[in-house]
């Protein structure tokens, strides 16, 4: 994130790899607000993770509307899978508590079947029939 | 302080048909912050009306779904000065199995979500449905991985 652009696409923007990380952020952990499971800070490729690799799951640590840390510390469930235009999924997670909605770029261990599920989910239940679609 | 939404949608509460009617919201949509019972898309600069089929709280052109960024916190407070153009980024679904769809604001990358209403393009709305699945190496990848 550049500084004189400081708001744009900050939620959309893939998080790179971290560049040097220190030996204290290399072992450093978080522990799922879900499903209790320890989960390293780093992804597998040197990025900065923000949810469970197991649930999906993230909490609400920052405030995007304002900026800063958000004081709501809510847990935050995967509602959508959103794809870039370079093809890279992310996933969008909305709070249980302030419904403020983020959204993460999708690490190499996430979990496949609820990615998945979340991307076929839409089609599953379609408001209206998609047969018509076919024809086209 | 995030706040409660204090008309939490109805998704909490039944199945589709039990669900009770949408609140109403005072909306100003007129331009200059006065109420008006239209607005006009920035995408395609088509004439929108505000009554629409199945919602009560349509944000969104229903022929290109793109949308305004006037929104701060709480749907409808008219409160944000970045007033950019929002595109349709994905559709997320609900329990009851109402489709959202989520926008994202191209000048400032805010995120929102709103239902889609009777009247919007449904071309439109499965193009941003299967742009997950359009690479059909990821779902292989994800199936052999499981």
């Amino acid at each position: 994130m550049s500084i004189d652009k400081p708001n744009l696409h900050h939620r959309l923007s893939p998080t790179g790899p971290v560049a040097d990380p220190s030996p204290a952020l290399r072992t450093s952990t978080f522990t799922c607000v879900r499903c209790g499971l320890t989960v390293a800070t780093l992804g597998p490729d040197g990025s900065h993770r923000n949810h469970c690799p197991s649930c999906l799951h993230s909490q609400h640590i920052h405030d995007h509307v304002e900026g800063g840390p958000s004081d709501c510390r809510s847990r935050m469930t995967p509602i959508s899978i959103a794809v870039l235009r370079n093809g890279d999924w992310m996933v969008v997670h909305r709070c249980t508590r302030c419904d403020e909605l983020t959204s993460s770029p999708v690490c190499a261990d996430d979990n496949q079947l609820i990615l998945m599920r979340m991307a076929v989910r839409p089609l599953a239940q379609p408001p209206f029939p998609l047969e018509v679609f076919g024809d086209m | 302080m995030p706040r409660k939404k204090k008309s939490d949608d109805n998704h909490r509460h039944g199945r589709r048909g039990s669900t009770r009617p949408q609140r109403h919201k005072d909306v100003l949509h007129g331009r200059g912050g006065e109420a008006g019972d239209a607005f006009r898309c920035v995408g395609c600069r088509l004439d929108v009306p505000l009554a629409a089929p199945g919602t009560a709280h349509r944000n969104h052109c229903p022929n290109c779904l793109a949308s305004l960024h006037v929104d701060r916190r709480v749907p409808g407070d008219r409160d944000s000065a970045c007033r950019g153009r929002m595109t349709a980024l994905s559709m997320s679904v609900r329990e009851d199995g109402e489709w959202m769809i989520i926008h994202s604001c191209l000048s400032c990358g805010e995120l929102s979500a709103n239902r889609i209403a009777g009247d919007d393009n449904a071309l439109a709305l499965v193009r941003i449905a299967i742009r997950p699945l359009a690479d059909s190496s990821v779902p292989v990848r994800a199936l052999l991985a499981l």
